[in-house]
C-alpha cells in the first residue's frame, strides 16, 4: 500500500469526493506549534507509489482542509494564524488562495463543506466559535459563540443542510440549526475536553465524541442522557473520529496513541481493527466515499498513508 | 513565541488531563541550535526546489579504431541514451527544456548538428533545442553542470546533460599554424604541451614513481573486471546496436555493444614494466598506466525535485555544486586536487563527508598524485575501476561518472551519503561536482545502530 512523506507533520487528510484517487494532506512544520504549513493534493497511482499533483505554502501550519461539494477542483483550509483560506487546484500555484478570509482571532482547526447545500461551509476555531461562510461573500454570514473554550471541529449533518454538531474542549458537544438563534442542544459528553465528532451517515440523529479521556461515545440526539454506546481502547486522548459513508456501524478514530482503530459501535466486541504503522501521533484519518474500506492517516511521523481495510498500511 | 507557547499547552493538556487546565506554564524557550548551521545537516528538501537527477545511463566504453564502435556514427552513440532517459523514465520528451552534449574534439559546429540529429533519432520533437558544449576533458560533467544552474536560474525545470566522444572519428589534432606569440608567454606555451609531458612532469615533480602507476593501473583494471563480472555495470550501460565491419574481409556484421571492451583482467606488473615510456626516453607514462583512447557516450537526465515529485520519478541523486578550478597547464593533471577541494566547500561539506569519489585516470601519475594529495582512502576512489581501465572518450567521460557514481551510490545504499566526480581538464585546469544521494531527506529511514564515542552533531558544534 502507497505511502507518502510529507516535508511537515500531517495534520488531517481528506478524499476527494469527486476522484478516487486524490486526496488533500494539511500538514503544519514543527509540529504545528510554530513555523509554515504546506497543503498537498496528492494522486493514488495504481500499483504506483503517490505523487503529489499540487502543493500550496502557507505562512502558518494547516490544520485541517475539506473538499468542495460543489466543485472538484476547489478546497478550503483551516490556517493555524486564524486565517480560512480557498484554494483552486485548476488555477497555477501563483493564483492562489483565491479568497483568504480573515475573522477567526486564533487558530482555525476544523473546516468542514456542506455535503447538502454545497454552497457553504463551517469553520473552527480556538476562539471558542464556529464560523458559516458562503463563497460568494467577503465576510462569514454567522458566528456561533457559546462553547466556552476551543472549538475543534464542527461538521454538517448529512442529512439536513442547516444542521451541524461542534465538539469543543468545554466538554460539551452543540447541536446547532443555522436558522436558530442558539444551539439546540447542549450534550455534556464526556468529563474532559472533546477533540472531534461526526454525525453517522445512515441515522441523522446519531452522533459520535472523541474525547481527551481516550473514549468514543456514539449518542442518540433524541435521548442523550445516555450514550448509546462507549468505546474504551485507545491509550491515549483520540483525536479525530470519523463514521464511515459504507456501514452505518462502522466509524474509524485516530489518537495520540498513535493508532488508528476501526470501531462498530452495534458490535458486542466493537473494536474491529487497530492499525499501528503510525510512529508518531496519530492525527488525521478519513473514509474514502467512492472506494469502500479506503481509509487514509496522516500524523506527526510526517507520513501520509493510504490502504484498504484489512491490510496492512505498511506492506509495500 | 507567545503563540508557540500557547499552542504547546493547548496540545500538551489534550496529553495530560489531569494537569491543572488552565494553567500557562511555559516548557518552551528559544535556545541556538546545537547542531550548527553546517549545510549539509541544514538542507532539507522541503521547498523541493533543488535539482536532482532521476536517469542517468551511458554506453558502453570502447577502444577507439579497435573496438566495438569504430564503426558506428558519434549520433549513433548519442542518440540511445538520449533515448534510454524517455524510455525508461515515460517521461514526454517534449519537456525537456534543454539538451546540453559535451563534446571536445569534433568540430564544433557540425558536432552541435550531429548532435541536434541524435535528438532526433532518440524521439525528441523539434521543440527541444540542443548544444554542446567543450571544457576539453570535463566537457560532460560541464553539461550536467550548465543544466542543473540552468534548472536552478528558473530556465526550465527539465534537462539534460549528455557527453558524446568519438576518438575513432576525431583523433586528436591541431589546425592551422601556432601564434608565434605563445613564445613569450609560458603559460600559453605549456597550454600546447601533448598531454602525456604534463604527466612526466607530474610525475617528475612530485615524486611518482613508475611502479606505483603501474600498480595503480593494474587496481584499475582488477576494479573494472570484478564490477564487469559482477554485473554492476548493467544498471547504467545502455546495449547499443550497431554494426562492425571486419578489416580484412571489409564484411559487415550487425552487432550489440553492451560491455567496456577496454579492460584487461589479467594485467600485472611484469606486462607493464615492459611497455616503453612513449612520451619521454626516461620517463614514466606508458600506454598502460594512461587512461586509453575511446568511443562512448552518456546521458543524465536532470530536472526541479517538485517537478521530480510530481510525475513520481524516483531520485537518483542531487546535484549540489560544481567547481572549476586553473591551475599551472605544464602540470595540468593536478586539476582535481584543487578542484575537489573547492566543490567539497562550496557545498558546505569536508573531505571526509565523501563516501564516493569518481576521479578520472587520465594517467596514473596525476592520479595518484592528487589522490596522496588529498589524503584520500583508496577504498573510496575509482571502485569500479576508471579512465585506464574502462577508457576516457574525453567529452563523454563526466555522463559516464555520473552514470557510474550514482549507480554504485544507489547499490551502497544509505551510509553513502556524498560522492564527488572531478577530473583533470588539458591546457591546465580541474573540475568537481558534488552529488547527494537522492533519498537521504525523503525516503523513510528507521533508526540505525550507532556506534559508541560518535558525535552525532554536526562540525560546526564541535
Amino acid at each position: 500500500m502507497p505511502v507518502f512523506k510529507t516535508p511537515f507533520n500531517g495534520y488531517s487528510v481528506k478524499f476527494s469526493p469527486f476522484y478516487e484517487s486524490r486526496i488533500a494532506v494539511a500538514t503544519a512544520q514543527n509540529f504545528g506549534i510554530l513555523g509554515n504549513g504546506r497543503l498537498h493534493v496528492l494522486d493514488l497511482n495504481p500499483g504506483g507509489p503517490i505523487s503529489e499533483h499540487i502543493a500550496f505554502d502557507t505562512a502558518d501550519g494547516v490544520y485541517d482542509v475539506s473538499w468542495s461539494e460543489s466543485h472538484d477542483s476547489l478546497l478550503v483550509a483551516a490556517i493555524a494564524d486564524g486565517s480560512v483560506k480557498l484554494y483552486d487546484l485548476a488555477l497555477p500555484p501563483t493564483s492562489n488562495p483565491i479568497r483568504s478570509f480573515h475573522e477567526h482571532t486564533r487558530e482555525v482547526h476544523s473546516a468542514d463543506y456542506n455535503p447538502v447545500r454545497r454552497d457553504s461551509f463551517l469553520t473552527s476555531s480556538w476562539d471558542d466559535t464556529s464560523k458559516l461562510w458562503t463563497l460568494d461573500r467577503p465576510t462569514s454570514v454567522r458566528t456561533f459563540k457559546e462553547h466556552a473554550y476551543c472549538v475543534y471541529s464542527s461538521v454538517w449533518n448529512p442529512r439536513h443542510g442547516d444542521v451541524f454538531a461542534s465538539a469543543s474542549g468545554d466538554c460539551t458537544v452543540r447541536i446547532w440549526d443555522v436558522r436558530e438563534p442558539g444551539s439546540t442542544m447542549i450534550i455534556p459528553a464526556h468529563d474532559f475536553e472533546v477533540l472531534s465528532c461526526d454525525w453517522n451517515k445512515y441515522d441523522d440523529c446519531c452522533i459520535a465524541s472523541a474525547s481527551v479521556d481516550k473514549s468514543i461515545r456514539v449518542w442518540d440526539v433524541r435521548s442523550y442522557r445516555t450514550p448509546v454506546s462507549v468505546l474504551n481502547g485507545h491509550g491515549y486522548a483520540v483525536r479525530k473520529v470519523k463514521f464511515s459513508p459504507h456501514r452505518q456501524g462502522l466509524l474509524a478514530s485516530c489518537s495520540y496513541d498513535m493508532t488508528v482503530c476501526l470501531w462498530d459501535y452495534m458490535l458486542e466486541d466493537a473494536l474491529v481493527g487497530r492499525y499501528d504503522h503510525h510512529t508518531e501521533f496519530a492525527v488525521g484519518i478519513d473514509m474514502s466515499v467512492l472506494v469502500e474500506g479506503l481509509l487514509a492517516s496522516t500524523g506527526w511521523d510526517e507520513l501520509v498513508y493510504v490502504w484498504q481495510h484489512g491490510m496492512d498500511p505498511r506492506a509495500p | 513565541m507567545e503563540k508557540a507557547i500557547n499552542r504547546q499547552s493547548i496540545l500538551l493538556h489534550h496529553l495530560r488531563p489531569s494537569s491543572s487546565a488552565y494553567s500557562h506554564e511555559s516548557l518552551l524557550s528559544a535556545s541556538v541550535c546545537a547542531a550548527g548551521d553546517s549545510a549539509s545537516y541544514q538542507r532539507t528538501s522541503v521547498f523541493g526546489d533543488d535539482v536532482v537527477i532521476v536517469a542517468a545511463y551511458r554506453t558502453a566504453i570502447c577502444k577507439s579504431k579497435r573496438g566495438g564502435f569504430k564503426d558506428t556514427y558519434p549520433d549513433d552513440l548519442l542518440a540511445p541514451v538520449l533515448k534510454a532517459l524517455i524510455e525508461k523514465t515515460n517521461l514526454n520528451p517534449s519537456e525537456v527544456g534543454d539538451i546540453v552534449v559535451g563534446s571536445v574534439l569534433a568540430p564544433g559546429s557540425q558536432r552541435a548538428s550531429e548532435c541536434r540529429m541524435a535528438a532526433f533519432y532518440a524521439g525528441f520533437p523539434e521543440t527541444v533545442p540542443v548544444r554542446t558544449v567543450n571544457r576539453q576533458c570535463s566537457s560532460g560533467l560541464q553539461a550536467v553542470a550548465d543544466v542543473a544552474a540552468a534548472i536552478r536560474a528558473g530556465f526550465y525545470d527539465i534537462g539534460i546533460g549528455a557527453g558524446l566522444e568519438s576518438m575513432t572519428v576525431n583523433p586528436m589534432s591541431w589546425e592551422g599554424s601556432v601564434n608565434p606569440r605563445v613564445k613569450s608567454f609560458e603559460n600559453a606555451q605549456n597550454c600546447l604541451l601533448p598531454m602525456g609531458i604534463t604527466s612526466e612532469n607530474v610525475a617528475q615533480r612530485f615524486g611518482v614513481s613508475r611502479e606505483k602507476q603501474d600498480q595503480a593501473a593494474i587496481e584499475s583494471h582488477r576494479k573494472a573486471a570484478a564490477a564487469t563480472a559482477s554485473g554492476k555495470f548493467k544498471d547504467e550501460i545502455i546495449p547499443v546496436s550497431t554494426k562492425i565491419v571486419d578489416p580484412k574481409t571489409g564484411q559487415e556484421k550487425p552487432v550489440t555493444i553492451s560491455v567496456d571492451d577496454g579492460i584487461r583482467p589479467n594485467t600485472t606488473q611484469a606486462d607493464l614494466g615492459k611497455l616503453k615510456p612513449v612520451f619521454k626516453k626516461d620517463g614514466t607514462t606508458t600506454a598502460g598506466n594512461s587512461s586509453q583512447v575511446s568511443d562512448g557516450a552518456g546521458a543524465v537526465l536532470l530536472m526541479k525535485r517538485s517537478v521530480a515529485l510530481q510525475k513520481g520519478l524516483p531520485i537518483l541523486g542531487v546535484f549540489r555544486t560544481f567547481a572549476a578550478v586553473g591551475v599551472d597547464p605544464a602540470i595540468m593533471g593536478v586539476g582535481p586536487a584543487v578542484a575537489i577541494p573547492a566543490a567539497v566547500k562550496a557545498a558546505g561539506l569536508e573531505l571526509n563527508d565523501i563516501d564516493l569519489f569518481e576521479i578520472n585516470e587520465a594517467f596514473a601519475s596525476q592520479f595518484l598524485y592528487c589522490r596522496n594529495k588529498l589524503g584520500l582512502d583508496p577504498e573510496k576512489i575509482n571502485v569500479k575501476g576508471g579512465a585506464i581501465a574502462i577508457g576516457h572518450p574525453l567529452g563523454a567521460t563526466g555522463a559516464r561518472c555520473v552514470a557510474t557514481l550514482l549507480h554504485e551510490m544507489k547499490r551502497r545504499g544509505k551510509d553513502c551519503r556524498f560522492g564527488v566526480i572531478s577530473m583533470c581538464i588539458g591546457t591546465g585546469m580541474g573540475a568537481a561536482a558534488v552529488f547527494e544521494r537522492g533519498d537521504c531527506v525523503d525516503e523513510l529511514c528507521n533508526a540505525k545502530k550507532v556506534e559508541g564515542g560518535v558525535n552525532l552533531l554536526s562540525k560546526d558544534a564541535r
